[in-house]
């Protein structure tokens, strides 16, 4: 079911005093960034920490994984590089929050049912289920490592009452079920209560096993395994509309999978030259269109984005439309081709527009025009006259992402120092907010950021020169329908909500 | 280089480099554009020889580092054909060394004594080479603009040498590939030690003449050397690189202060150790080997080079 923008149902958001970048109708609110207070402002849900030791806690000590999670809002850090967050999504309600990290674990968080007498606790997130996704390999041809951190999790929408995601690393895309079981059978014959066997000799009666309640268990097991079909790293992976295939992208080479078939895959985009020393391009992420199955985009290194039919040809190597804008010349450097690298391309809800992410900016493309972006936003234009350096650090190849928002008029993605920026496409405003610990108490209104390029520094800006480049807000997630969002600050997971009043 | 979270007076930082380091008045802005190049072709280089990772390296990073330093390949070429002949006292048998001698001409004017600087200035300059750089407005464009005058904040007569024996280990390593065009680079970067031999400071005399005459022949190599560089490198599956590089340790290449001055010798082969060191020993801190050991080395090298090359 797709609803357009306007048809969209808010639900109660009519009660509630909505940010500008958020409102459906009527005249923005004034940003708080203006005005120093909060009307239409976010606030910081809760903070989660992947928790790295929990199956060794639980261990030790018969743990609830929900009472884990509650200890680790408090300070833990566990901050092994293991842990660092490096994909996050919502599915398809909103209703679960996946992770995938650097030690391919994938953590699952549920929203907290709504209940009457904590009204106020609607919108945190708990941990619903901990798994391992991706190990470690060995490549004994190359002698080299194959890394588990997850690159992407993409959601299945459900069908019944399992939930199906694909998680992939740089090699090998996985098929997860992750299912509930609250009653387990009681009273078996030939075992006791503890599963050992009984003897048959002290067997006098039959009986029949019944269901009885038992406490909420939540299992993921692996119920299919797409592995060996790419030689080069996969950067993406896509859900088509049409729920029976996906597929699966690495820097040279497409590859569309059936879900039930994991043996074979078909290529449908290879941009591998004859030579390898010709080759000048890569490919850095794809996208299937949310409602037309036979039709993807893919974008390269050198800020090109091409969508493709595949009604056209089984081999989709000539596009059927190319994205590309002419360079400007007032900023042509040395770096315009680096920071041209497209990092993240995303169709709209409405299937309409497309963005894509490059190291300085995000812009908006309508489909139905090809030489130019309807829309350009700067993320971090202070940057420009620090790419020498950035370069030498290896910054200027850091990969943000960029999120939609449910009803396609506020854009985000992330940038340095822990800040990330919201773009709202119809009054064209934006603010930059922090996803750190010191700045925000749960609750609390999130103040906007402002970067100062040089000159006097006003009080509460901060300089160019005093930004942690460590500190990077890559991943990012939005809920599909309400005003939520999840932003991963290393290994800090950070939900942000606008304002209830 | 950038600050992680700490606050740094802008006027501090300009002060604490540009005390150390010899800066003319007025430099043209073609020079910093040169300079600019260099340094970029410099970190290119670096990027793509310097670590060692567990994991295949990003493809993508690999790529553009590739196109970066063809475009600025290309550029070199085009302005070696464009320019008239200079004078040459011997030719610049390195192709890669040419392209840093350019740079000292335009320097040796304010800095009549920049061997004097020693090795730790020149050395903090190489190595944040980039943030003086940016803090010229316009510095990176391709084609140089006019522009407010940028001091030139490296010690020149540092990097030629540092490049040259850089540059001639890096043809020494290539010839670890089986290829003719490899072979072609090794006959040419067997006259590079005896040019190198004069030390710093005779070499600068030399660079001041030498620039430009050569490159026509010297850029027909380049390419040839630059492609060796990326087959035998990155951009193939079979990774060729691991098997022919397994032995050697790069961790020479990498100009961390920290592990810049762990032993390098333990796996290469004496020949690049050597001199791989004397390219290192700028980067650690510690004074400029003098001339003498050097050139014996590297006549040694010369000839190890020529039982490589099966002479």
């Amino acid at each position: 079911m797709v609803l357009q923008p306007s048809e969209r149902h808010y639900g109660d958001w009519n009660h509630r005093r909505l940010g500008p970048w958020c409102s459906p109708t009527g005249s923005p609110a004034p940003l708080s960034c203006e005005t120093g207070c909060g009307e239409g402002s976010w606030i910081l849900v809760c903070r989660l920490l992947v928790p790295t030791q929990v199956s060794l806690l639980s261990m030790e000590e018969d743990i609830d994984t929900r009472k884990i999670n509650n200890s680790f809002l408090r300070d833990h850090s566990y901050a092994t590089e293991a842990d660092i967050i490096s994909t996050v999504e919502f599915n398809h309600t909103g209703e679960l929050l996946a992770t995938g990290d650097k030690g391919g674990r994938v953590v699952i968080f549920q929203r907290e049912q709504e209940s009457k007498n904590q009204v106020h606790r609607r919108g945190e997130y708990n941990v619903y289920s901990t798994f391992q996704s991706h190990e470690p390999e060995f490549d004994y041809l190359k002698s080299l490592e194959i890394e588990e951190k997850i690159n992407k999790i993409r959601w299945l929408p459900q069908q019944n009452a399992a939930y199906f995601l694909l998680s992939t690393n740089d090699k090998t895309v996985k098929l997860w079920k992750v299912s509930e079981r609250d009653k387990r059978p009681e009273g078996y014959n030939l075992k006791d209560e503890e599963g050992r066997l009984r003897d048959p000799a002290t067997i006098t009666t039959l009986r029949v096993p019944v269901l009885r309640p038992m406490d909420l268990m939540v299992e993921a097991t692996p119920r299919r395994v797409f592995a060996n079909a790419h030689t080069y790293h996969i950067n993406s992976i896509s859900v088509n509309s049409d729920y029976e295939t996906y597929m699966s992208a690495d820097d040279l080479r497409i590859n569309l999978w059936n879900f039930e078939i994991t043996n074979q895959s078909f290529n449908i985009v290879d941009i591998k030259p004859a030579n390898m020393e010709e080759l000048t391009e890569v490919i850095t992420a794809a996208e299937f269109h949310p409602h037309h199955c036979n039709t993807f985009v893919y974008s390269s290194s050198k800020g090109t984005i091409r969508l493709c039919d595949m009604r056209a040809s089984a081999l989709c190597d000539r596009h059927t439309k190319f994205f590309e804008e002419p360079e400007d010349p007032s900023n042509r450097s040395f770096f315009s081709e680096i920071i041209s690298s497209i990092s993240d391309v995303k169709f709209s809800h409405s299937g309409r527009y497309i963005m894509t992410r490059d190291y300085l900016t995000v812009k908006v493309w309508d489909l139905n025009m090809e030489n130019r972006p309807i829309e350009t936003y700067q993320v971090h234009d202070y940057l420009r006259s620090k790419l020498c350096s950035l370069y030498e650090n290896d910054c200027i190849f850091d990969k943000f992402e960029c999120v939609w928002n449910g009803s396609d008029s506020v854009i985000m993605t992330g940038s340095y120092n822990n800040f990330f920026r919201m773009f709202d496409r119809n009054t064209k405003r934006d603010v930059t907010l922090e996803a750190s610990r010191e700045n925000s108490k749960p609750r609390a209104i999130l103040k906007p950021r402002k970067v100062c390029v040089g000159g006097k520094r006003r009080k509460d800006e901060i300089s160019v020169d005093s930004l942690d480049f460590s500190k990077k807000i890559l991943h990012t997630a939005w809920h599909p329908s309400e005003n939520i969002i999840a932003v991963a600050a290393t290994n800090n997971l950070y939900i942000f909500q606008d304002k209830v009043n | 280089m950038l600050g992680k979270g700490g606050k740094r007076k802008f006027d501090e930082h300009e002060d604490g480099l540009e005390g150390k380091i010899v800066s003319p008045s007025d430099g043209p802005s073609k020079v910093s554009y040169t300079l600019q190049r260099q340094t970029i072709f410099n970190i290119s280089l670096m990027k793509l020889y310097n670590h060692r990772p567990l994991t295949e390296p990003s493809l993508q990073k690999t790529v553009l580092i590739n196109n970066m330093l063809r475009r600025i390949q290309e550029e070199l070429k085009q302005e070696g054909s464009l320019r008239p002949a200079f004078p040459a006292s011997s030719p610049p048998a390195d192709p890669l060394g040419s392209s840093y001698r350019e740079a000292p001409p335009a320097f040796s004017h304010p800095a009549p004594a920049p061997c004097e600087l020693g090795g730790a200035a020149p050395l903090e300059a190489c190595l944040t080479p980039a943030s003086l750089l940016e803090d010229d407005q316009d510095t990176f464009c391709t084609s140089p603009a006019a522009q407010p005058a940028a001091p030139a904040r490296l010690a020149p007569p540092a990097l030629p040498p540092e490049k040259d024996s850089f540059s001639s280990a890096l043809d020494e390593i290539e010839e670890l590939c089986p290829t003719s065009t490899s072979m072609e680079a090794a006959e040419a970067t067997t006259d590079d030690p005896k040019g190198d031999s004069g030390g710093p400071g005779a070499q600068r005399p030399e660079g001041l003449q030498d620039g430009r005459p050569d490159d026509p022949k010297l850029m027909d190599s380049l390419p040839g050397n630059f492609e060796i560089t990326t087959s035998t490198g990155f951009l193939t599956d079979l990774t060729l690189d691991d098997i022919l590089f397994a032995d050697i340790d790069t961790s020479m290449y990498d100009f961390d202060p920290c592990t810049s001055a762990s032993g390098t010798s333990s796996k290469m082969s004496p020949v690049s150790a050597d001199d791989l060191l004397k390219t290192l020993a700028p980067y650690s801190s510690q004074p400029v080997a003098p001339s003498q050991p050097f050139k014996m080395d590297l006549t040694e090298l010369d000839h190890i080079m020529e039982v490589l090359v099966g002479s």
